[in-house]
């Protein structure tokens, strides 16, 4: 049974979301995602990244199919790490753009409050963006804390 | 390679960098990074606060990847890293450390939340990450150059040679924070010294807060100003909400009770400075200056203030060595009869030497002792002249035999006075001489 806050943030908008990959080689890399969209099982993710940042993830995430997302409400730290397999990696099309607006204008609100201006997260690229097609292999509460790291499935 | 110190507000803090690492299977992980520290040119610092998935996957794969804020422009930065090692004692762990300890304390969580290792990284590559802002301005804050260190130096100057005239150090404390400001751009400052006798720091000034909060008592190793005391290290806080807001996190999910303490000074601080004020190894008290701006100081603010805090530590010790008293010609003093004023009632409760005014409080300890003696003299005597020679004399006051800060108490006393109950006062007439002026009628009682 998943965390009712953990799930609110695995599905909700509002959130940072972060990206990893590693080629290879076993070198890392990382970019920040715009919005993340998963069913209610953890199952399933597509994860948005901009295509004008997210160029050695998506290499990776070509070549190795490996891929880990975090999801964060940034106010309470309240977060999850999602790891998997990645089955498609594919433009987002025009369909998908309302909804990545959507969540981008969410978490701007959220970073307004924190004090960082909407103008300039606003300013920050997000359009056209890839879409990455995950499997959901592992899950992990990532709220920082003595529980940090624990599986949830 | 663009260098690591053309982009050093990104090392502030002020918005969270992110770490990316790569296990053994190739399973990648990205997390927040809690504090990147710029070492040098070709080095960085990341805190080690739990043993995680970061600091598993590092001791197995070497490779790094971070990604940082400039919280100015929000241009984004990648450094793409190699771990050398973890370094769990020493300078740089015990500078990353008072700034953890810090937050840890604001919130509750000493003990819990705490720095286990620096793990210290070669930066293989620094790349400014194209692309990432659409339409805004990146370039840097004009506030924030060089000619403005250029002019910290010269003003370093001038508040040297100012601490150096002081006469007192009443004057003394008030010119350096009239200084700061003036020359500065440091709005909200306070200096306070250390009471060896109650072993806690006690406000002896102020400048740009509602109230004055002379007297507030801070206990060394609780808060971001109690760490920086009990350290003898600077603490710079930037980004002061997240920070606090990730402790508050922690303390949450673990479940701890210890009450939070609420910074002195500004509500909304974003950024915060604590300057410990010592001689050789002995705490003399600190220097705090705080901003409503989450990047309000950077490392060359942090540089000058603790040449400032040298300065100010200095001029304190010299203050108390210098007194000569009662051979310095007094000023005379009229013995008139007291101003009509209104009734107060002074109360002395013996067991915790607090006096109240009012049922308000207004001091405690040796300032207490202090102030109830006078009274006392007034009452019975009619005595208005004093000298500091006879309160060192007195060993019900508990001053200690030497570097007993009469000075700083006398201080505290007189702005406690003028705050709560200005119809007392304590006038300096010379060097080690004073009077107690009283207006209207006072009723003491002793409990």
């Amino acid at each position: 049974m998943i965390d009712e806050r953990l799930l609110r943030c695995a599905t909700g908008g509002g959130t940072s979301v972060l990206v990893g990959s590693a080629g290879p080689d076993a070198v890392p890399a990382c970019c920040r995602g715009i919005a993340v969209s998963t069913d209610a099982a953890l199952q399933r993710a597509i994860v948005y990244v901009p295509l004008a940042t997210s160029r050695d993830v998506i290499a990776n995430a070509a070549s190795t199919k490996k891929l880990s997302v975090m999801i964060t409400r940034i106010v309470e730290h309240v977060g999850l790490q999602l790891k998997g397999t990645v089955e498609a990696i594919r433009m987002a099309s025009d369909d998908e753009a309302s909804f990545v607006r959507q969540r981008l204008n969410e978490f701007a609100d959220v970073l307004d409050d924190v004090g960082l201006p909407r103008r300039i997260f606003r300013g920050v690229a997000h359009w056209p963006a890839f879409a990455l097609e995950l499997k959901i292999e592992e899950a992990y509460d990532q709220t920082p804390g003595p529980r940090a790291g624990s599986a949830l499935r | 390679m663009i260098p690591l110190a053309s982009i050093w507000r990104c090392f502030q803090g002020v918005i969270p960098s992110i770490i990316g690492t790569c296990d053994v299977r190739g399973m990648p992980n990205v997390t927040y990074a809690s504090q990147i520290h710029l070492i040098d040119d070709r080095h960085v610092a990341l805190s080690r606060q739990f043993f995680n998935k970061t600091s598993r996957n590092l001791d197995e794969n070497p490779r790094a990847c971070a990604e940082m804020h400039d919280p100015v422009t929000f241009q984004s930065y990648r450094l793409h890293l190699k771990f050398l090692r973890s370094e769990k004692s020493g300078a740089l762990f015990d500078t990353m450390s008072a700034r953890i300890e810090a937050i840890a304390s604001h919130t509750g969580m000493s003990g819990v939340f705490r720095l286990i290792g620096a793990d210290v990284f070669e930066v293989l590559h620094v790349e400014k990450v194209e692309g990432f802002l659409t339409g805004i301005a990146a370039e840097p804050d004009a506030g924030i150059s060089i000619d403005g260190i250029r002019n910290e130096i010269r003003g370093l100057q001038y508040v040297s040679e100012q601490i150096n005239r002081a006469s007192d150090l009443d004057s003394l404390l008030d010119i350096v924070l009239e200084a700061l400001e003036s020359y500065f751009g440091f709005t909200h400052s306070m200096v306070l010294l250390h009471d060896d006798s109650i072993g806690r720091l006690v406000t002896i000034a102020s400048r740009g807060y509602g109230t004055s909060g002379v007297g507030a008592e801070v206990e060394p190793g609780r808060g971001v100003i109690g760490v920086a005391a009990n350290e003898r290290r600077v603490v710079r806080l930037t980004g002061l909400d997240a920070s606090l807001r990730y402790g508050r996190a922690v303390r949450r999910e673990s479940g701890t009770v210890d009450p939070e303490i609420p910074l002195p000074g500004l509500s909304d601080a974003q950024s915060v400075l604590v300057i410990p004020l010592q001689l050789c190894d002995r705490l003399v008290g600190v220097l705090v200056v705080e901003d409503r701006e989450p990047a309000g100081f950077g490392e060359w603010h942090e540089s000058y203030l603790e040449v400032i805090g040298n300065q100010i530590a200095l001029g304190i010790d010299r203050m108390s060595d210098e007194e000569i008293e009662v051979d310095a010609p007094a000023i005379a003093v009229k013995n008139e009869p007291a101003v009509q004023g209104r009734r107060r009632t002074l109360t002395y409760y013996v067991n915790d030497d607090c006096v109240f005014i009012d049922g308000d409080y207004l001091i405690r300890n040796v300032p207490g002792r202090i102030l109830w003696k006078l009274m006392r003299a007034w009452r019975q005597e009619g005595r208005r002249e004093f000298t500091n020679r006879e309160l060192r004399l007195d060993p019900h006051l508990g001053l200690p035999p030497v570097k007993d800060n009469l000075e700083s108490r006398l201080i505290l006393l007189r702005r406690r006075l003028s705050e709560k109950c200005p119809d007392l006062r304590i006038v300096s007439t010379g060097r080690g001489r004073f009077v107690l002026e009283v207006d209207g009628a006072v009723e003491m009682l002793e409990k």
